[in-house]
């Protein structure tokens, strides 16, 4: 009975998968499908993990999850499901899910140094409240701060977003998709002048070019790969290059495989840009018509602290370089300097800075990029010889020259978590502008995403510590006064300094300048670099930190204070992926104990304060800014009064529950019969999810970043929208007229983002017309020279250390490494190294070792083979698994411009344990 | 019990001989294939989480298996995950600490 009731599964699951691959069916077991599932309800939704944005079914049954698939439906994945996929079922079934508040107590009373006790909403609540006060009253706006996500619901992040920046009018609210992607969206900014991509996942099909640089496509975004290869078997004349550091399993199918040395991506890239000039193969219509040329100040230092007061002793040195740097012989050429000179940081202030220069200058800049430089600074295997790397850096110029070519590059985190991570995605551009390949299908620079929302939420709603929603920026004041008015608040509430971003936030809490701390969906204690002193500030200073959590990590264990959340399928939400494909779904089943969703708790706590507590004049040191005085925010309760507000209003009348959002009414018919415990817990009759979709599509309608309404996304035909969605079609290609109605008519293309759309004008060396001049319509193409990393191996740290994913955990591994047997059964992190750099220190495979660096040190299991193929020098271990705590490691430099990690590179040694 | 449908690529010179390595993977089996499009479509059993993601990696890791994708998943009697959590945890006496939050 039950071998018969096994294999009628099985015949009933081969059914649908044969039937998402397209391979008939048999009419038994398409009955056998029927048979099985008719109890069941499916419904749509979206992946819980990267950002390639799948669309999954998921079929509930008596309140659970019994089965998800792939949704056929899906122009993303077509039905199919990486491994990952695969855990969207299990994840919220997980043994030590948190399901009730746990406080640390002494006595029946907070204290830092008590254990956890569970304790009530209520009594979370109070003491959150209580240590909020006591922090804003001494502190300000700037004593306190939010650790937001990429994995936060577009809803979820939308609300933190008002409640900080409107309510406590406090811009220290960044999320973790700042070490993810934010020198993505400075590139995205400074050359486009607007974010996201132009392109989209059909652009695979469409060229027969594909270059991944930094990207390991193949085990970080598997759908995207199997669309990769299915074009490359299917397409004689279609080629794919693997840029790496080390092989990879995306070089499994790559016709051409090139191994580089750290850093060295900016050399690469000039390489190529100085080829194309070289070769006349520059698209001078696309050029002189579209584009403009431009540069910025190279001594902008490494995004570390300028002191080094909180620096180990051992991290000195490095540290140091943040001041001065010594320029080494490979960046004395590439910058047209001199070996061996000292150039101090100047540009650290202002990192961004630019300006117009000439072609000839542009030309000037990329002349030291002859391919016998940048081969011998960039070859990254010493088993390789330099002749055989020569030539595979002249088949990349070729692949990106020859005009019968389209090209996509695609990367991900090899450029984004990089110490030039801003200059080094402005480059890629350059070659894609310079040729003229850039907005077309199958034609452009494609940036993918790590998280399911970096897009969508982090930066869409803009919940960045500079950012506000749809390309507003916190620091432009017609941008404040547009979002004051759509959230219907007085002219100067909203705080014009620029709040501290991710790292910044550690920092700030390890000198003591913020106090009070909340985490929502994200895991900063293991996943940010340097982590030895973010826990040591997190559990020795006086502060208070909040963790909203569904599993206890690294980050729930460091906390004051635990909130047990609702997982993704146990609320409603919302997700944008790396194509500007928004997507939506609803509650499936209700989540357990007293776990909440993220927006409840953001509801409930700003049902605590009164307009009174913040709008009053407010302290903020280092406040200056056009119209405000100095250090000051001002008293804008009697502007307020005239809007209709009472001091006595709380945040929650004032911000969310507004009479316009109470009539946005649950339950509605849009959920088909489907709960929503969040609007059932708040109980006043009001749709949180749909109200804060209409006051936030404001935001972006007529500016670019236009949405659909939220039935629309609900709706069963709909797998999710491209932004801007304009007459209700969606938009597949920007800034190309055909595709794209934002573009003037008769344009063709037209770089239309307006942000640094006026800058001086200058030469390689600096400015010589501080007047700003306009490029309207147009993308700059910038000259970034090479830089050395900020700490290479030597004597006494002598590997390279390279940190990421694998394929079957995701992130910190809070979720897929709770299902409880994987937990168990799944080896722990392993560190990969070359043979003989194992053999040269006397180890073998499964040898148990050090790994340390000036700052720290963990112990890991050696691994010489396997998925991936070291090349001499470096080692890589994966950040998963908090038992091989590897950001102990890490460094904590930061690409300058856009403050974003760099998890790629620093000096490790590797001894016996 | 876990059960899941796979679709396997492979280059068409392959389908025959990947399917014979397909099917000496345990739990494994070969419902369907096409040549010419070099598509397998398999489904793996398995006992537990942990013994299904290492059956994937088995046939991701195959020679000649360019790419393996999971197509549906069912765990409907997967007691020890679904029931791990009580069905009473609205009040306090029925929560513990988990082990990794206690400091020790």
């Amino acid at each position: 009975m039950q071998l018969s009731r096994r294999e009628f599964i099985k015949s009933s699951i081969a059914a649908s998968t044969a039937g998402v691959v397209g391979l008939p069916v048999s009419r038994l077991a398409a009955a056998a499908a029927a048979e099985l599932e008719k109890d069941w309800k499916w419904d749509k939704a979206v992946c819980r993990f990267c950002g390639t944005g799948c669309g999954i079914q998921i079929a509930t049954h008596q309140g659970r999850i019994v089965a998800t698939k792939g949704d056929p439906d899906a122009p993303v994945n077509r039905g199919l499901n990486c491994i990952k996929g695969y855990f969207n079922g299990k994840i919220m079934y997980g043994k030590d899910r948190l399901t009730q508040p746990l406080m640390r107590l002494k006595d029946g009373k907070f204290d830092k140094k008590g254990q956890f006790v569970p304790v009530t909403w209520e009594q979370a609540f109070d003491e959150m409240e209580r240590q909020f006060r006591k922090t804003y009253a001494a502190q300000g706006p700037n004593g306190v701060a939010m650790f937001g996500s990429g994995q936060w619901t577009i809803h979820e992040g939308y609300a933190m977003n008002k409640l900080f920046k409107a309510g406590f009018r406090s811009n220290n609210l960044d999320p973790n998709a700042r070490n993810c992607m934010a020198s993505a969206v400075a590139a995205f900014y400074s050359v486009f002048g607007t974010d996201e991509p132009a392109g989209n996942y059909d652009d695979i099909e469409y060229t027969d070019t594909m270059v991944l640089w930094g990207a390991n496509m193949a085990e970080m975004h598997p759908i995207l790969w199997s669309r990769i290869t299915d074009r490359r078997l299917a397409h004689a004349n279609c080629r794919v290059v693997n840029l790496t550091t080390f092989r990879n399993m995306s070089s499994d199918i790559a016709d051409l495989e090139i191994v580089f040395k750290p850093n060295t991506d900016l050399a690469i890239q000039n390489y190529i840009a100085r080829e194309i000039i070289a070769r006349d193969a520059v698209n001078k219509p696309f050029v002189e018509k579209n584009c403009v040329f431009a540069t910025g100040p190279y001594d902008i230092g490494y995004g570390m602290r300028a002191t080094d007061k909180y620096a180990y002793p051992a991290e000195k040195d490095t540290q140091a370089k943040e001041v001065k740097v010594k320029l080494d012989k490979w960046e004395a050429i590439a910058q047209r300097r001199k070996e061996g000179d000292v150039v101090e940081q100047k540009n650290t202030a202002d990192p961004a800075r630019h300006w117009m220069i000439s072609f000839e200058d542009f030309k000037q800049g990329v002349e030291p990029y002859t391919l016998d430089f940048v081969a011998e600074l960039a070859k990254g295997d010493p088993d390789e010889s330099l002749d055989i790397f020569k030539n595979k850096l002249r088949q990349l110029a070729d692949l990106y020259i020859d005009p019968k070519r389209k090209v996509v590059s695609f990367w991900t985190m090899g450029f984004n978590q990089h110490q030039r991570g801003t200059w080094v995605n402005e480059q890629c551009y350059m070659n894609h502008l310079l040729l003229g390949k850039q907005s077309m299908p199958g034609n452009g620079a494609f940036s993918l995403t790590g998280q399911p929302s970096a897009c969508g939420t982090a930066r869409e709603v803009g919940t960045f510590s500079h950012r506000l929603p749809a390309d507003r920026l916190i620091p432009n004041p017609q941008h404040r006064a547009e979002t004051e008015g759509y959230w219907k608040i007085p002219a100067k509430t909203l705080n014009p300094k620029v709040g501290s971003f991710y790292a910044k936030i550690l920092r700030d809490l390890e000198d003591g300048s913020v106090k009070w701390a909340w985490v929502q969906v994200n895991n900063p204690w293991h996943t940010h670099p340097n982590a030895n002193h973010w826990i040591r500030a997190a559990r020795e200073q006086d502060n208070f930190i909040i963790v909203s959590e569904a599993y206890p990590g690294i980050s729930a264990k460091v906390a004051d204070l635990i909130l047990p959340s609702a997982m993704i399928y146990e609320k409603w939400g919302g997700y944008g992926n790396a194509e500007r494909r928004t997507q939506q779904w609803r509650q499936q089943v209700p989540p357990p104990g007293q776990a909440r969703g993220d927006l409840w708790q953001t509801l409930e706590f700003a049902k605590r304060f009164k307009l009174k507590d913040f709008w009053g004049a407010q302290k903020v040191p280092g406040l200056k800014a056009d119209g405000f005085a100095d250090n000051t925010l001002p008293d804008v309760m009697a502007d307020a009064q005239k809007l209709g507000y009472s001091p006595e209003d709380s945040l929650y009348k004032a911000l969310f529950a507004t009479p316009e959002n109470l009539k946005v009414k649950w339950p509605d018919a849009v959920a088909k019969g489907h709960d929503n415990h969040i609007a059932t817990l708040l109980g006043d009759g009001w749709f949180p999810e749909k109200a804060f979709w209409i006051e936030y599509q404001q935001f972006g309608k007529g500016k670019g970043k236009d949405l659909a309404d939220f039935d629309v996304y609900h709706a069963d035909k709909v797998r999710g929208l491209k932004w801007p969605v304009v007459n209700g079609k969606e938009v597949a290609w920007r800034f190309n007229e055909q595709y794209d109605p934002y573009v003037t008519k008769g344009a063709g293309i037209e770089f239309y983002g307006k942000l640094f759309k006026a800058i001086p004008t200058g030469n390689l060396d600096g400015v010589t017309d501080p007047a700003p001049k306009s490029l309207a319509g147009k993308a700059k193409i910038f000259f970034r020279p090479y830089a050395a990393p900020a700490e290479q191996p030597d004597a006494s740290y002598n590997l390279w250390l390279c940190t990421g994913r694998v394929l079957e955990h995701w992130h910190s591994g809070t979720m897929t490494r709770r299902v409880p047997e994987l937990h168990r059964a799944v080896p722990a992190a392993v560190m990969w190294i070359h043979p003989t750099d194992a053999e040269a220190r006397g180890l073998k495979r499964n040898d148990l070792v050090w790994i340390e660096s000036r700052r720290g040190k963990v112990k890991v299991r050696v691994e010489t083979g396997g998925r991936n193929k070291m090349v001499k020098g470096t080692v890589y271990v994966p950040f998963f698994d908090e038992g091989v705590f590897i950001n102990r490691v890490t460094l904590d430099t930061t690409c300058p411009i856009s403050k974003e990690s760099d998890y790629k590179k620093c000096a490790v040694k590797v001894y016996k344990a | 019990m876990n059960i899941s449908g796979i679709s396997v690529s492979t280059r068409p010179e392959w389908v025959e001989s990947v399917a014979q390595s397909l099917s000496a993977i345990k739990g494994v089996e070969v419902h369907a294939a096409d040549v010419r499009a070099g598509k397998l479509v398999v489904t793996l059993e398995a006992p537990t989480v942990s013994a299904e993601v290492e059956g994937f990696k088995r046939i991701r890791a195959l020679p000649h298996v360019v790419a393996a994708d999971l197509v549906q998943h069912y765990f409907e009697e997967d007691g020890e995950i679904i029931h791990a959590i009580p069905d009473d945890l609205d009040t306090l006496e029925g929560v513990s600490v988990p082990d990794a939050l206690k400091d020790h």
